[in-house]
Protein backbone atom coordinates (compact mmCIF):
# COMPACT_ATOMS: atom_id res chain seq x y z
CA UNK A 1 0.00 0.00 0.00
CA UNK A 2 1.68 3.15 -1.16
CA UNK A 3 0.58 6.70 -1.73
CA UNK A 4 -1.12 6.86 -5.10
CA UNK A 5 0.44 8.88 -7.89
CA UNK A 6 -0.72 12.46 -8.21
CA UNK A 7 0.21 13.30 -4.64
CA UNK A 8 -3.18 12.42 -3.19
CA UNK A 9 -2.77 11.86 0.51
CA UNK A 10 -4.43 8.82 1.89
CA UNK A 11 -4.12 8.17 5.58
CA UNK A 12 -3.84 10.95 8.14
CA UNK A 13 -3.14 10.44 11.82
CA UNK A 14 -4.46 13.04 14.26
CA UNK A 15 -3.66 12.80 17.97
CA UNK A 16 -5.67 15.15 20.17
CA UNK A 17 -5.00 16.74 23.54
CA UNK A 18 -5.19 14.51 26.60
CA UNK A 19 -2.03 14.84 28.70
CA UNK A 20 -0.40 11.57 29.62
CA UNK A 21 -3.23 9.57 28.00
CA UNK A 22 -1.96 10.65 24.57
CA UNK A 23 0.70 7.93 24.94
CA UNK A 24 -2.10 5.58 23.83
CA UNK A 25 -1.09 6.74 20.33
CA UNK A 26 2.01 4.54 20.73
CA UNK A 27 -0.34 1.52 20.89
CA UNK A 28 -2.11 2.75 17.75
CA UNK A 29 1.27 3.19 15.99
CA UNK A 30 2.23 -0.33 16.95
CA UNK A 31 -0.94 -1.73 15.34
CA UNK A 32 -0.43 0.34 12.17
CA UNK A 33 3.18 -0.84 11.83
CA UNK A 34 2.19 -4.45 12.39
CA UNK A 35 -0.49 -4.22 9.70
CA UNK A 36 1.84 -2.39 7.32
CA UNK A 37 -0.45 0.64 7.08
CA UNK A 38 1.61 3.75 6.26
CA UNK A 39 0.68 7.23 7.41
CA UNK A 40 0.86 10.10 4.93
CA UNK A 41 0.52 12.97 7.37
CA UNK A 42 0.57 13.34 11.16
CA UNK A 43 -1.05 16.13 13.15
CA UNK A 44 -1.05 16.61 16.89
CA UNK A 45 -2.38 18.91 19.54
CA UNK A 46 -1.10 19.40 23.09
CA UNK A 47 0.17 16.08 24.52
CA UNK A 48 -0.80 14.51 21.20
CA UNK A 49 1.83 16.59 19.41
CA UNK A 50 4.56 14.47 21.05
CA UNK A 51 3.17 11.29 19.48
CA UNK A 52 2.35 12.88 16.12
CA UNK A 53 6.03 13.89 16.05
CA UNK A 54 7.18 10.34 16.86
CA UNK A 55 4.99 9.08 14.01
CA UNK A 56 6.27 11.74 11.60
CA UNK A 57 9.90 11.01 12.45
CA UNK A 58 9.04 7.41 11.62
CA UNK A 59 10.73 6.09 14.73
CA UNK A 60 10.64 2.46 15.70
CA UNK A 61 7.80 2.05 18.26
CA UNK A 62 10.03 0.52 20.93
CA UNK A 63 12.47 3.39 20.56
CA UNK A 64 9.58 5.89 20.83
CA UNK A 65 8.35 4.15 24.00
CA UNK A 66 11.79 4.52 25.56
CA UNK A 67 12.12 8.21 24.56
CA UNK A 68 8.61 8.78 25.90
CA UNK A 69 9.47 7.25 29.27
CA UNK A 70 12.50 9.52 29.69
CA UNK A 71 10.61 12.54 28.38
CA UNK A 72 7.96 12.49 31.11
CA UNK A 73 10.26 11.96 34.07
CA UNK A 74 9.84 14.66 36.75
CA UNK A 75 8.13 17.03 34.32
CA UNK A 76 5.64 18.58 36.70
CA UNK A 77 7.44 18.38 40.00
CA UNK A 78 8.97 21.82 40.55
CA UNK A 79 6.96 24.98 41.01
CA UNK A 80 8.17 28.27 39.65
CA UNK A 81 8.65 30.50 42.69
CA UNK A 82 8.25 33.62 40.58
CA UNK A 83 5.09 32.29 38.93
CA UNK A 84 3.40 31.35 42.19
CA UNK A 85 4.41 34.59 43.91
CA UNK A 86 3.23 36.78 41.01
CA UNK A 87 -0.25 35.26 41.30
CA UNK A 88 -0.44 36.50 44.88
CA UNK A 89 1.17 39.88 44.35
CA UNK A 90 0.36 40.73 40.72
CA UNK A 91 1.26 44.43 40.96
CA UNK A 92 4.42 44.09 42.96
CA UNK A 93 5.85 41.22 40.93
CA UNK A 94 4.51 42.38 37.57
CA UNK A 95 2.10 39.64 36.66
CA UNK A 96 2.21 39.20 32.90
CA UNK A 97 1.03 37.09 29.98
CA UNK A 98 3.99 34.75 30.49
CA UNK A 99 2.51 33.40 33.71
CA UNK A 100 2.96 29.75 34.70
CA UNK A 101 2.99 27.94 38.05
CA UNK A 102 5.45 25.22 37.07
CA UNK A 103 9.18 25.68 36.63
CA UNK A 104 9.44 24.86 32.92
CA UNK A 105 13.20 24.32 32.72
CA UNK A 106 12.77 20.56 33.17
CA UNK A 107 10.25 20.21 30.35
CA UNK A 108 12.27 22.45 28.01
CA UNK A 109 15.38 20.34 28.59
CA UNK A 110 13.43 17.07 28.24
CA UNK A 111 11.89 18.12 24.92
CA UNK A 112 15.31 19.17 23.59
CA UNK A 113 16.74 15.82 24.71
CA UNK A 114 13.91 13.92 23.00
CA UNK A 115 13.77 15.79 19.70
CA UNK A 116 17.17 17.49 19.51
CA UNK A 117 17.19 20.02 16.69
CA UNK A 118 14.90 18.00 14.43
CA UNK A 119 12.71 20.29 12.39
CA UNK A 120 9.09 19.83 11.39
CA UNK A 121 9.86 20.38 7.71
CA UNK A 122 12.56 17.71 7.78
CA UNK A 123 10.36 14.96 9.28
CA UNK A 124 9.98 11.94 7.04
CA UNK A 125 6.19 12.27 7.08
CA UNK A 126 4.55 15.72 6.84
CA UNK A 127 3.85 16.96 10.37
CA UNK A 128 1.61 19.70 11.73
CA UNK A 129 1.38 20.81 15.35
CA UNK A 130 -1.50 22.87 16.71
CA UNK A 131 -1.29 25.59 19.34
CA UNK A 132 -3.44 28.58 20.35
CA UNK A 133 -2.52 32.26 20.10
CA UNK A 134 -3.04 33.67 23.61
CA UNK A 135 -3.67 37.19 22.29
CA UNK A 136 -6.13 36.50 19.47
CA UNK A 137 -7.54 33.15 20.65
CA UNK A 138 -6.94 31.71 17.17
CA UNK A 139 -5.76 28.25 16.36
CA UNK A 140 -2.20 28.27 15.01
CA UNK A 141 -0.95 25.38 12.84
CA UNK A 142 2.84 25.05 13.08
CA UNK A 143 4.32 23.41 9.99
CA UNK A 144 7.95 24.45 10.23
CA UNK A 145 10.61 25.10 12.86
CA UNK A 146 12.10 23.03 15.67
CA UNK A 147 9.83 20.19 16.78
CA UNK A 148 10.87 20.76 20.40
CA UNK A 149 9.64 24.38 20.20
CA UNK A 150 6.37 23.50 18.49
CA UNK A 151 5.61 20.74 21.00
CA UNK A 152 6.48 23.06 23.90
CA UNK A 153 3.99 25.65 22.57
CA UNK A 154 1.32 23.02 21.94
CA UNK A 155 1.57 21.56 25.48
CA UNK A 156 1.65 24.93 27.27
CA UNK A 157 -1.26 24.04 29.59
CA UNK A 158 -2.52 27.44 30.71
CA UNK A 159 -1.81 28.38 34.32
CA UNK A 160 0.62 25.43 34.76
CA UNK A 161 3.15 26.16 32.01
CA UNK A 162 4.04 29.60 30.75
CA UNK A 163 3.19 30.35 27.12
CA UNK A 164 5.86 29.80 24.47
CA UNK A 165 6.67 32.41 21.84
CA UNK A 166 7.19 31.43 18.21
CA UNK A 167 7.63 34.01 15.46
CA UNK A 168 6.47 36.78 17.76
CA UNK A 169 3.23 35.07 18.77
CA UNK A 170 2.62 34.04 22.35
CA UNK A 171 1.29 30.49 22.11
CA UNK A 172 -0.53 28.23 24.56
CA UNK A 173 -2.05 24.75 24.56
CA UNK A 174 -3.78 23.83 21.31
CA UNK A 175 -6.59 22.25 23.35
CA UNK A 176 -8.05 25.72 23.99
CA UNK A 177 -8.86 26.22 20.30
CA UNK A 178 -9.13 22.75 18.74
CA UNK A 179 -8.51 19.68 20.95
CA UNK A 180 -8.64 17.23 18.02
CA UNK A 181 -7.53 19.10 14.87
CA UNK A 182 -8.98 16.78 12.25
CA UNK A 183 -9.23 19.69 9.81
CA UNK A 184 -5.45 19.81 9.37
CA UNK A 185 -5.61 16.34 7.80
CA UNK A 186 -8.72 17.29 5.79
CA UNK A 187 -6.94 20.33 4.32
CA UNK A 188 -3.99 18.14 3.38
CA UNK A 189 -6.33 15.99 1.32
CA UNK A 190 -6.45 12.83 3.44
CA UNK A 191 -9.13 10.37 2.44
CA UNK A 192 -8.94 8.35 5.63
CA UNK A 193 -8.30 10.09 8.92
CA UNK A 194 -7.51 8.22 12.11
CA UNK A 195 -8.49 10.57 14.92
CA UNK A 196 -7.42 9.64 18.41
CA UNK A 197 -9.07 11.92 20.95
CA UNK A 198 -9.56 12.11 24.69
CA UNK A 199 -12.25 13.70 26.81
CA UNK A 200 -11.20 15.49 29.94
CA UNK A 201 -12.30 13.67 33.09
CA UNK A 202 -14.78 15.55 35.26
CA UNK A 203 -14.42 15.72 39.01
CA UNK A 204 -17.32 14.17 40.93
CA UNK A 205 -17.10 16.31 44.06
CA UNK A 206 -15.41 19.64 43.36
CA UNK A 207 -13.78 20.78 46.59
CA UNK A 208 -11.38 23.67 45.92
CA UNK A 209 -10.95 26.75 43.75
CA UNK A 210 -8.36 25.10 41.47
CA UNK A 211 -10.80 22.21 40.96
CA UNK A 212 -13.51 24.67 39.91
CA UNK A 213 -11.03 26.09 37.37
CA UNK A 214 -10.25 22.58 36.09
CA UNK A 215 -13.89 21.51 35.97
CA UNK A 216 -14.99 24.67 34.16
CA UNK A 217 -12.33 24.37 31.48
CA UNK A 218 -12.79 20.58 31.17
CA UNK A 219 -16.52 21.06 30.49
CA UNK A 220 -15.92 23.66 27.77
CA UNK A 221 -13.02 21.80 26.14
CA UNK A 222 -15.07 18.56 26.05
CA UNK A 223 -17.89 20.39 24.29
CA UNK A 224 -15.34 22.00 21.96
CA UNK A 225 -13.96 18.54 21.18
CA UNK A 226 -17.42 17.16 20.39
CA UNK A 227 -18.60 20.10 18.32
CA UNK A 228 -15.41 20.42 16.23
CA UNK A 229 -15.38 16.67 15.68
CA UNK A 230 -19.06 16.65 14.69
CA UNK A 231 -18.41 19.52 12.29
CA UNK A 232 -15.32 17.99 10.65
CA UNK A 233 -17.07 14.67 10.41
CA UNK A 234 -19.96 16.03 8.36
CA UNK A 235 -17.82 18.52 6.46
CA UNK A 236 -15.34 15.88 5.30
CA UNK A 237 -16.28 13.84 2.27
CA UNK A 238 -14.11 10.88 3.13
CA UNK A 239 -13.74 8.83 6.29
CA UNK A 240 -12.92 10.03 9.78
CA UNK A 241 -12.40 7.09 12.11
CA UNK A 242 -12.54 8.09 15.77
CA UNK A 243 -10.28 6.06 18.02
CA UNK A 244 -11.22 6.82 21.61
CA UNK A 245 -9.35 4.81 24.24
CA UNK A 246 -11.16 4.54 27.55
CA UNK A 247 -9.34 4.25 30.81
CA UNK A 248 -10.92 2.73 33.85
CA UNK A 249 -9.27 5.29 36.07
CA UNK A 250 -8.28 8.93 36.30
CA UNK A 251 -4.88 9.53 34.70
CA UNK A 252 -3.02 12.59 36.02
CA UNK A 253 0.09 14.23 34.58
CA UNK A 254 2.24 12.46 37.16
CA UNK A 255 0.94 8.91 36.58
CA UNK A 256 3.91 7.89 34.44
CA UNK A 257 3.83 4.39 35.96
CA UNK A 258 0.62 3.82 33.96
CA UNK A 259 2.34 4.08 30.56
CA UNK A 260 2.30 0.32 29.80
CA UNK A 261 -1.43 0.15 30.53
CA UNK A 262 -2.14 3.34 28.53
CA UNK A 263 -0.23 2.05 25.51
CA UNK A 264 -2.00 -1.32 25.76
CA UNK A 265 -5.38 0.44 25.80
CA UNK A 266 -4.36 2.46 22.73
CA UNK A 267 -3.58 -0.82 21.02
CA UNK A 268 -6.97 -2.28 21.97
CA UNK A 269 -8.81 0.85 20.80
CA UNK A 270 -6.95 0.68 17.47
CA UNK A 271 -7.74 -3.01 17.07
CA UNK A 272 -11.46 -2.31 17.53
CA UNK A 273 -11.38 -0.05 14.45
CA UNK A 274 -8.94 -2.16 12.47
CA UNK A 275 -11.41 -4.37 10.55
CA UNK A 276 -13.22 -1.27 9.27
CA UNK A 277 -9.94 0.46 8.39
CA UNK A 278 -8.69 -2.57 6.49
CA UNK A 279 -11.97 -2.84 4.61
CA UNK A 280 -11.69 0.81 3.59
CA UNK A 281 -8.11 0.42 2.48
CA UNK A 282 -9.00 -2.61 0.39
CA UNK A 283 -12.12 -1.15 -1.18
CA UNK A 284 -11.95 0.13 -4.76
CA UNK A 285 -12.28 3.71 -3.68
CA UNK A 286 -8.86 3.68 -2.08
CA UNK A 287 -6.81 1.44 -4.33
CA UNK A 288 -5.28 4.52 -5.87
CA UNK A 289 -6.02 3.69 -9.50
CA UNK A 290 -6.31 7.37 -10.25
CA UNK A 291 -6.92 8.39 -13.84
CA UNK A 292 -9.26 5.45 -14.18
CA UNK A 293 -12.72 6.70 -13.17
CA UNK A 294 -15.90 4.67 -13.64
CA UNK B 1 -40.19 29.39 19.95
CA UNK B 2 -37.50 31.27 21.82
CA UNK B 3 -34.21 29.86 23.13
CA UNK B 4 -31.89 31.64 25.53
CA UNK B 5 -28.52 31.06 27.16
CA UNK B 6 -26.74 32.90 29.97
CA UNK B 7 -27.65 36.61 29.94
CA UNK B 8 -29.44 35.89 26.66
CA UNK B 9 -32.03 33.96 28.67
CA UNK B 10 -33.18 37.28 30.16
CA UNK B 11 -34.11 38.54 26.69
CA UNK B 12 -35.48 35.23 25.47
CA UNK B 13 -37.78 35.30 28.50
CA UNK B 14 -38.90 38.90 27.78
CA UNK B 15 -39.92 37.79 24.29
CA UNK B 16 -41.68 34.66 25.50
CA UNK B 17 -43.61 36.64 28.14
CA UNK B 18 -44.86 38.92 25.38
CA UNK B 19 -43.22 42.10 26.74
CA UNK B 20 -42.93 44.91 24.20
CA UNK B 21 -39.52 46.28 23.22
CA UNK B 22 -40.12 49.47 25.22
CA UNK B 23 -41.06 47.59 28.37
CA UNK B 24 -38.07 45.26 27.98
CA UNK B 25 -35.76 48.24 27.47
CA UNK B 26 -37.09 49.92 30.61
CA UNK B 27 -36.63 46.74 32.64
CA UNK B 28 -33.08 46.29 31.34
CA UNK B 29 -32.12 49.81 32.37
CA UNK B 30 -33.53 49.47 35.85
CA UNK B 31 -32.44 45.90 36.56
CA UNK B 32 -29.10 45.46 34.81
CA UNK B 33 -27.07 47.64 37.10
CA UNK B 34 -23.80 47.46 38.93
CA UNK B 35 -25.48 46.78 42.30
CA UNK B 36 -25.99 43.20 41.14
CA UNK B 37 -22.34 42.42 41.78
CA UNK B 38 -21.48 45.12 44.28
CA UNK B 39 -21.65 42.89 47.34
CA UNK B 40 -19.09 40.21 47.91
CA UNK B 41 -19.98 36.85 49.30
CA UNK B 42 -17.75 36.94 52.36
CA UNK B 43 -18.43 33.36 53.39
CA UNK B 44 -17.41 32.04 49.98
CA UNK B 45 -14.24 34.15 50.00
CA UNK B 46 -13.23 32.81 53.40
CA UNK B 47 -14.00 29.28 52.35
CA UNK B 48 -11.75 29.64 49.32
CA UNK B 49 -8.92 30.86 51.55
CA UNK B 50 -9.41 28.30 54.32
CA UNK B 51 -11.00 25.27 52.66
CA UNK B 52 -9.78 22.90 55.38
CA UNK B 53 -11.34 24.83 58.27
CA UNK B 54 -14.60 26.05 56.78
CA UNK B 55 -15.34 23.23 54.38
CA UNK B 56 -15.17 24.09 50.70
CA UNK B 57 -17.90 23.03 48.32
CA UNK B 58 -18.77 23.47 44.68
CA UNK B 59 -21.39 25.91 45.93
CA UNK B 60 -18.91 28.72 45.41
CA UNK B 61 -19.35 32.27 44.15
CA UNK B 62 -17.40 35.44 44.86
CA UNK B 63 -20.45 37.67 44.73
CA UNK B 64 -23.44 37.80 47.00
CA UNK B 65 -26.17 36.50 44.70
CA UNK B 66 -29.19 37.82 46.57
CA UNK B 67 -29.20 41.02 44.51
CA UNK B 68 -29.19 39.25 41.16
CA UNK B 69 -31.98 36.90 42.26
CA UNK B 70 -33.96 39.92 43.48
CA UNK B 71 -33.61 41.62 40.11
CA UNK B 72 -34.69 38.59 38.13
CA UNK B 73 -37.71 38.21 40.41
CA UNK B 74 -38.57 41.91 39.92
CA UNK B 75 -38.76 41.29 36.18
CA UNK B 76 -40.51 37.94 36.06
CA UNK B 77 -42.19 37.46 39.45
CA UNK B 78 -43.53 33.94 39.90
CA UNK B 79 -44.15 33.34 36.20
CA UNK B 80 -43.64 29.77 35.00
CA UNK B 81 -42.70 28.29 31.63
CA UNK B 82 -46.26 26.99 31.26
CA UNK B 83 -47.60 30.57 31.18
CA UNK B 84 -45.40 31.72 28.30
CA UNK B 85 -47.09 33.09 25.17
CA UNK B 86 -44.33 31.57 23.04
CA UNK B 87 -42.66 28.25 24.00
CA UNK B 88 -39.45 29.08 25.89
CA UNK B 89 -36.27 27.01 26.27
CA UNK B 90 -33.42 28.15 28.50
CA UNK B 91 -30.07 26.40 28.65
CA UNK B 92 -27.67 25.82 31.53
CA UNK B 93 -24.81 23.40 32.19
CA UNK B 94 -24.76 20.54 34.69
CA UNK B 95 -21.61 21.22 36.72
CA UNK B 96 -21.14 17.55 37.67
CA UNK B 97 -21.55 15.94 34.24
CA UNK B 98 -20.79 18.91 31.97
CA UNK B 99 -23.94 18.26 29.95
CA UNK B 100 -26.10 20.93 28.46
CA UNK B 101 -29.43 21.10 30.30
CA UNK B 102 -32.51 22.53 28.57
CA UNK B 103 -34.95 23.99 31.07
CA UNK B 104 -38.59 23.97 30.01
CA UNK B 105 -40.62 23.92 33.19
CA UNK B 106 -40.92 25.46 36.60
CA UNK B 107 -40.30 29.07 37.61
CA UNK B 108 -38.53 31.39 35.17
CA UNK B 109 -36.48 32.93 37.98
CA UNK B 110 -34.81 29.61 38.79
CA UNK B 111 -34.07 28.83 35.16
CA UNK B 112 -32.68 32.29 34.39
CA UNK B 113 -30.60 32.32 37.57
CA UNK B 114 -29.14 28.90 36.65
CA UNK B 115 -28.54 29.90 33.03
CA UNK B 116 -26.47 32.92 34.09
CA UNK B 117 -24.54 31.35 36.97
CA UNK B 118 -21.13 32.60 35.74
CA UNK B 119 -18.54 30.34 37.38
CA UNK B 120 -16.59 32.00 40.23
CA UNK B 121 -18.85 35.06 40.20
CA UNK B 122 -22.18 33.52 41.16
CA UNK B 123 -22.66 30.22 42.90
CA UNK B 124 -24.30 27.38 40.94
CA UNK B 125 -28.07 27.10 41.18
CA UNK B 126 -29.81 23.82 42.02
CA UNK B 127 -32.73 22.83 39.79
CA UNK B 128 -34.39 19.44 40.23
CA UNK B 129 -31.45 18.09 42.17
CA UNK B 130 -28.81 19.16 39.65
CA UNK B 131 -26.20 21.83 40.33
CA UNK B 132 -26.43 24.10 37.30
CA UNK B 133 -23.98 26.69 36.04
CA UNK B 134 -23.92 29.10 33.13
CA UNK B 135 -25.16 27.70 29.81
CA UNK B 136 -22.24 29.22 27.90
CA UNK B 137 -19.87 26.53 29.23
CA UNK B 138 -21.62 23.87 27.15
CA UNK B 139 -22.85 25.98 24.20
CA UNK B 140 -22.72 29.79 24.11
CA UNK B 141 -25.26 29.96 21.24
CA UNK B 142 -27.61 26.96 21.57
CA UNK B 143 -28.90 26.84 17.98
CA UNK B 144 -29.10 23.05 18.44
CA UNK B 145 -32.09 23.42 20.77
CA UNK B 146 -34.10 25.24 18.10
CA UNK B 147 -33.03 22.64 15.51
CA UNK B 148 -34.22 19.78 17.73
CA UNK B 149 -37.51 21.54 18.45
CA UNK B 150 -38.18 21.68 14.74
CA UNK B 151 -37.60 25.34 13.92
CA UNK B 152 -37.10 25.88 10.19
CA UNK B 153 -35.89 29.45 10.19
CA UNK B 154 -33.60 30.19 13.13
CA UNK B 155 -32.53 33.72 13.96
CA UNK B 156 -29.38 33.37 16.05
CA UNK B 157 -27.93 36.34 17.90
CA UNK B 158 -24.52 35.56 19.34
CA UNK B 159 -21.62 37.40 20.91
CA UNK B 160 -17.94 36.69 21.11
CA UNK B 161 -16.14 37.52 24.34
CA UNK B 162 -13.59 40.30 23.95
CA UNK B 163 -9.88 39.61 24.22
CA UNK B 164 -7.41 41.72 26.11
CA UNK B 165 -4.09 42.78 24.68
CA UNK B 166 -2.29 42.92 28.03
CA UNK B 167 -2.88 40.66 31.01
CA UNK B 168 -1.79 41.99 34.38
CA UNK B 169 -3.63 39.82 36.91
CA UNK B 170 -4.54 36.16 37.45
CA UNK B 171 -8.25 37.02 37.10
CA UNK B 172 -7.64 38.61 33.69
CA UNK B 173 -5.58 35.60 32.69
CA UNK B 174 -8.43 33.27 33.60
CA UNK B 175 -10.87 35.54 31.79
CA UNK B 176 -8.74 35.48 28.63
CA UNK B 177 -8.55 31.66 28.70
CA UNK B 178 -12.27 31.34 29.19
CA UNK B 179 -12.90 33.76 26.30
CA UNK B 180 -10.60 31.77 24.01
CA UNK B 181 -12.31 28.47 24.80
CA UNK B 182 -15.88 29.74 24.63
CA UNK B 183 -15.31 31.78 21.44
CA UNK B 184 -13.87 28.72 19.73
CA UNK B 185 -16.79 26.65 21.06
CA UNK B 186 -19.26 29.26 19.79
CA UNK B 187 -17.78 29.12 16.30
CA UNK B 188 -17.47 25.37 16.03
CA UNK B 189 -20.91 24.65 17.43
CA UNK B 190 -22.44 27.29 15.15
CA UNK B 191 -20.56 25.86 12.14
CA UNK B 192 -21.85 22.39 12.97
CA UNK B 193 -25.48 23.36 13.48
CA UNK B 194 -25.43 25.54 10.41
CA UNK B 195 -24.22 22.63 8.32
CA UNK B 196 -26.37 19.96 9.98
CA UNK B 197 -29.63 21.94 9.95
CA UNK B 198 -31.87 21.45 6.96
CA UNK B 199 -33.49 24.84 7.34
CA UNK B 200 -32.11 28.34 7.59
CA UNK B 201 -29.89 29.72 10.31
CA UNK B 202 -29.54 33.47 10.10
CA UNK B 203 -26.71 34.75 12.26
CA UNK B 204 -27.14 38.21 13.73
CA UNK B 205 -23.85 39.26 15.23
CA UNK B 206 -23.84 42.84 16.50
CA UNK B 207 -20.51 44.61 16.19
CA UNK B 208 -19.49 46.84 19.02
CA UNK B 209 -16.80 49.37 18.27
CA UNK B 210 -15.68 49.36 21.89
CA UNK B 211 -15.61 46.98 24.79
CA UNK B 212 -18.86 46.61 26.72
CA UNK B 213 -18.30 45.64 30.33
CA UNK B 214 -20.64 43.34 32.21
CA UNK B 215 -22.70 45.99 33.96
CA UNK B 216 -22.11 49.05 31.82
CA UNK B 217 -25.69 50.26 32.12
CA UNK B 218 -24.94 53.63 30.51
CA UNK B 219 -24.11 51.84 27.25
CA UNK B 220 -27.45 50.04 26.99
CA UNK B 221 -28.94 52.47 24.42
CA UNK B 222 -25.85 52.01 22.23
CA UNK B 223 -25.98 48.20 22.63
CA UNK B 224 -29.66 48.16 21.60
CA UNK B 225 -28.88 50.38 18.59
CA UNK B 226 -26.15 48.02 17.40
CA UNK B 227 -28.56 45.10 17.80
CA UNK B 228 -31.09 46.94 15.67
CA UNK B 229 -28.48 47.67 12.99
CA UNK B 230 -27.31 44.04 12.94
CA UNK B 231 -30.93 42.87 12.58
CA UNK B 232 -31.65 45.40 9.79
CA UNK B 233 -28.76 43.97 7.77
CA UNK B 234 -30.44 40.56 7.70
CA UNK B 235 -34.03 41.77 7.26
CA UNK B 236 -34.19 41.67 3.44
CA UNK B 237 -33.10 38.03 3.46
CA UNK B 238 -35.43 37.12 6.31
CA UNK B 239 -38.40 38.81 4.58
CA UNK B 240 -37.69 36.94 1.36
CA UNK B 241 -37.48 33.63 3.23
CA UNK B 242 -40.75 34.21 5.05
CA UNK B 243 -42.47 35.30 1.81
CA UNK B 244 -41.26 32.12 0.07
CA UNK B 245 -42.55 30.02 2.92
CA UNK B 246 -45.91 31.81 2.98
CA UNK B 247 -46.15 31.25 -0.78
CA UNK B 248 -45.32 27.59 -0.40
CA UNK B 249 -47.89 27.23 2.39
CA UNK B 250 -50.63 28.74 0.21
CA UNK B 251 -49.95 26.26 -2.54
CA UNK B 252 -50.68 23.38 -0.19
CA UNK B 253 -54.25 22.03 -0.46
Amino acid sequence: MTTPAGGLRRVGLVVGSGGLKCAAALGLLRVLRREGIPIDIAAGCSGGSIYASFAALDWDVDHAIEVNRRLWEKLFTRYSFKGVASAFFPRLLRFSESFGLIDDRVINASLSAAFGDSRIEDARIPLAIVATDLTSGEKVVLSSGRIADAVRASVAIPILLRPWSIAGRRLVDGGSSDPLPVDVAIKEGCEIILAMGFENPLIAGVSSVPQIVLQTSAITVNHLLKSTFAFYNIAHHAEVIPIMPSFGQHVSLRDTHLFPEIIAEGERAAERELPYLLRLLQSDRYTGVSGNPE
Amino acid sequence: MVVGCSAGSFYAAFLACGFGADEATRLTRTLWTREITSRRNLRSLLRALFPGVLGFSADFGLKDDRAVMGRIREAFGERTFAEMKIPLFLTATDFATGEQVVLTEGRLVDAIRASMAIPFIFRPWPVQGRMLVDGFLSDPLPVGVAVKEGAQVIIAMGFESPYQSTIRSPARFAFQLSSIMTNNLLRSSFAFHNLAHHGEVIPIIPEFSRRIRLFETESIPYVIEEGERAAERQMPYLRRLLADRAGAARELP
